[in-house]
């Protein structure tokens, strides 16, 4: 039980890097990412092939899985820097989509839908699954703790108030004299790096990976940990990643108590309790159940539809 | 009798941002009323509010007895009040007939009579009716809209700006029109940049500045009146 | 005939009977899109859901394809105006992206929904085996053409109730100009009860088209949105002729590129098709909305 609920910190951390990741491409520069998975799997593949397959040192895959999911994100957003919102949606959503049919095709180089197994984790020979466990958990709430110290002091850097007011009024900032497309760019690469080193931790940490691992749900889980921190700043975003897993966890337990249900129906039945709640969520909360200033707001929920001219 | 009553009207965007402060305006039956007045002055946002589009929190707005401050736009229309945006003010991808279609959607009944009548008013319509209204010109285009706004039978018309972006002769074209179904009856409030052929057409004037009445009176007094000419009729 | 050219035409020839089976959920989106205004991607599971109902009436109570497929219509409308009114609407006042995200969730629901009543397994249809025809090398299944031909009908209905119908002329206005259509007192709810109910039964409509060639399991819809929504990109998003155009274009460009790819870069393709277009041509082929 002490092991599982480590195990379920891990994850936390996992999550609280992606959505701190998510907080910078989508809170700060309001840059929509409907994809954030796609970014996550290229740090995971990466990590995963350069240590399993070059028997690269552990470090060198986590920073090249965050180098990598970086250029992926300069790639996407010069390409995607012009588009409408709801165009972005589609796209960013697509690509995600991409990466996965990709590492299921590319057999030769992902093994395809069996996946990566034995990816390495630090002296996971050598310790016990409860010592390594710990361990591992130290080493998230180092890099998470340092992810948000980055991110705190990005968010009150020059750059993260460009940032906001790009956001906020694109022509304003536009006109001011910033490079509009050049810091988005970086922002989304900034991001970018967070959701490639969570995806590369990810995969060291549970030494499999495959395509089936980087769904759509996955993304949502993310919306839904910024959802659920509620207030639009950093700290929230970590609580709620922290919230989500224990509520996803919790999920596994309560599906069991239903008799006469296989194994099938009952997974369908997480993913739908899962889902359902996220609408809940999203409806009730998005609209802003706990008001927070203009500056801090993590999700633009309030994005004007489309101009109607 | 006055078939379209404002008294009190305050409206706006949002409470913060109160456009008209406080607004009084009458249309008698079968007069043209013109409302001019600077840029700002809450010309267009006094029609949006009389026709539903432009929620207001104070005053009221009576249509032949009825109030209707709080309606839909929609009802408003089938209660006799037909309102022509300034802009956007036609379906651009629908064909000429199916803009009058549209334009009489709330009596479907009546359609096929109005539109022949629509059609001999306007021949440039006739002539178009198989294309699609984002081929016409600027003044087709707003003759289109006022179409379709005849397209129930209004008791009252309501136009913002009908003569912004057209040239001299197509602008003098539209006031013929308009002074045209205004001797059919229909009592017409008209918001103008274009002051003086406004005036010209006009019974009335009403001016606003900053979002209160300025000035009132008789269209031909206001027109030759030596300071409204100075300050805004441009000499 | 020689091989190579006749391979070619084979191609072009599955090419264009797969995009305009992938026009019909395509005009579905397409039509959502243009009246509502966001990307639902709740498309996907309604196209699910609408191959399963068609599943139920075709192999559970035997009936024949034709009326499967119009029960496959009615329950994955039904379905629309459900998630729409339920679900969807009260988002559509936050903002097209946050209705995105909630359509996203809508989608997993619904597949699981399915899941857990049909598991993963995969199903296929009763159908009437039959020969293929052969013409000078060229191979067509009779299946094929009743699917070309009931996606030709389908399209032409589209056409007809929206040029001839007075609610599909209001659904035009609406989506033409929003606020005017108010004006002129055409009741925003309802149509989008309508096109709701259109779109989503043309998804499961064209969910169970594409399913006839394979087989179904709940992941049918998922796996075709990239190439339904490349379909309504390329051809201009919010047109209906452009989601027919496009879907062809879609249609014979994933059969061109099996070429050199694996048949399940097949999505990858659309996503592909979604870019080219999106850099070149914002407004895809036969987009003209200029707001």
């Amino acid at each position: 039980m002490e092991n599982y609920l480590i195990a379920m910190c891990v994850t936390a951390g996992v999550y609280a890097l992606m959505a701190l990741g998510m907080n910078i491409i989508w809170g700060m520069a309001g840059l929509i990412n409907l994809g954030l998975v796609g970014f996550f799997a290229v740090g995971a593949y990466t990590s995963a092939l350069l240590t399993v397959k070059l028997g690269f040192p552990i470090v060198v895959g986590v920073i090249a899985g965050g180098i990598t999911a970086a250029l992926v994100g300069v790639v996407v957003s010069l390409v995607t820097a012009r588009l409408r919102g709801d165009y972005l949606a589609i796209v960013t959503l697509g690509f995600a989509e991409t990466i996965r049919v990709f590492a299921t095709n590319e057999i030769w180089l992902t093994n395809g839908s069996d996946g990566i197994s034995g990816i390495p984790g630090p002296f996971r020979g050598d310790l016990t699954p409860v010592q390594f466990n710990s361990l591992y958990l130290a080493i998230m709430v180092a890099v998470v703790t340092i992810a948000f110290v980055l991110v705190e002091r990005l968010s009150y850097s020059p750059f993260g108030r460009v940032l906001r007011a790009i956001r906020d009024d694109e022509q304003v900032a536009a006109v001011a004299g910033k490079q509009v497309l050049l810091y988005k760019v970086q922002a989304f690469a900034l991001g970018s790096v967070a959701l490639g080193v969570a995806g590369a931790l990810y995969a060291h940490y549970t030494s499999y990976i495959a395509p089936d691992i980087f769904v759509p749900l996955l993304t949502l889980y993310i919306k839904l940990a910024l959802l659920a921190g509620g207030v639009g700043n950093s700290k929230g975003a970590v609580l709620g990643a922290v919230v989500v897993v224990f509520f996803l966890e919790s999920t596994r337990f309560i599906v069991p108590l239903i008799p006469y249900i296989s194994p099938v129906q009952g997974a369908a039945l997480r993913e739908l309790i899962v889902s359902v709640s996220l609408l809940v969520i999203l409806r009730f909360r998005a609209r802003g159940l706990l008001p927070e200033a203009r500056s801090h707001l993590v999700v633009p929920a309030a994005l004007p539809a489309p101009a109607r001219g | 009798m006055s078939v379209l009553s404002v008294s009190g009207l305050v409206a706006g965007y949002s409470a913060a941002d109160e456009i008209l402060k406080q607004v009084g305006f009458e249309l008698q039956a079968g007069e043209i009323a013109c409302i001019i007045g600077p840029n700002g002055a809450g010309k267009s946002t006094l029609l949006k509010a009389i026709a539903g589009l432009v929620k207001s929190s104070k005053g009221s707005v009576v249509l032949n007895g009825e109030p209707i401050n709080g309606r839909a736009p929609r009802e408003i229309t089938r209660l006799g009040l037909a309102y022509v945006p300034q802009e956007h003010n036609v379906f651009p991808s629908m064909t000429i007939v199916e803009n009058l279609e549209m334009g009489g959607y709330v009596e479907p009944g009546r359609i096929a009579a109005r539109m022949d009548n629509v059609m001999q008013r306007f021949p440039v319509l006739q002539r178009k009716r198989s294309q699609a209204a984002r081929t016409l010109s600027g003044g087709e285009r707003q003759i289109l809209a006022m179409g379709m706004a005849l397209m129930v039978e209004p008791k009252v018309l309501l136009l913002d700006e009908p003569s912004a972006g057209l040239s001299p002769v197509a602008a003098h074209r539209l006031f013929e029109d308009i002074r045209a179904i205004n001797r059919e009856g229909v009592a017409i409030a008209l918001v103008e940049q274009n002051a003086s052929d406004a005036l010209d057409i006009s019974d009335r004037a009403y001016i606003l500045v900053d979002g209160r009445n300025h000035r009132t009176g008789i269209a031909s007094d206001i027109a030759n009146d030596a300071e409204i000419r100075r300050v805004f009729l441009g000499g | 005939m020689s091989p190579f050219l006749a391979e070619f035409l084979q191609l072009i020839l599955n090419g264009v009977m797969a995009g305009t089976i992938l026009a019909v959920p395509a005009i579905g989106l397409t039509a959502m899109f243009a009246v509502l205004r966001f990307p639902n991607f709740a498309l996907a599971s309604h196209a699910t859901a609408g191959a399963f109902a068609g599943y139920v009436a075709n192999v559970t109570f035997g009936l024949p394809l034709i009326p499967s497929l119009f029960f496959a219509f009615l329950v994955a409308g039904a379905l629309g105006i459900a998630s729409d009114e339920i679900v969807l609407k009260p988002f559509r006042a936050m903002g097209a992206i946050t209705t995105a995200i909630g359509s996203i969730a809508l989608t997993i629901a619904i597949e699981n929904l399915v899941r857990f009543f049909f598991a993963n397994e995969l199903r296929g249809y009763d159908l009437p085996i039959a020969r293929d025809w052969i013409f000078g090398g060229v191979r067509v299944g009779p299946q094929q053409m009743q699917n070309l031909a009931v996606s030709v009908v389908v399209m032409a209905l589209v056409f007809a109730f929206l040029t001839f119908t007075r609610m599909g002329k209001a659904m035009r206005a609406v989506a033409d100009n929003p606020a005017l259509a108010d004006i002129k007192g055409i009741n925003a709810d309802t149509v989008a009860r309508i096109v709701s109910f259109g779109g989503m039964g043309l998804a499961g409509l064209g969910g169970m088209l594409i399913g006839l060639d394979t087989s179904i399991d709940p992941l049918t819809g998922f796996r075709s949105m990239m190439s339904i929504f490349a379909a309504a990109v390329v051809g201009g998003l919010g047109s209906i002729p452009g989601a027919v155009v496009g879907a062809l274009v879609i249609g014979i460009g994933e059969e061109l590129c099996l070429l050199v790819l694996s048949p399940s870069y097949r999505s990858a393709v659309g996503f592909l098709a979604i870019l080219l277009v999106l850099v070149l041509r914002p407004r895809g082929i036969l987009g003209q909305r200029a707001y």
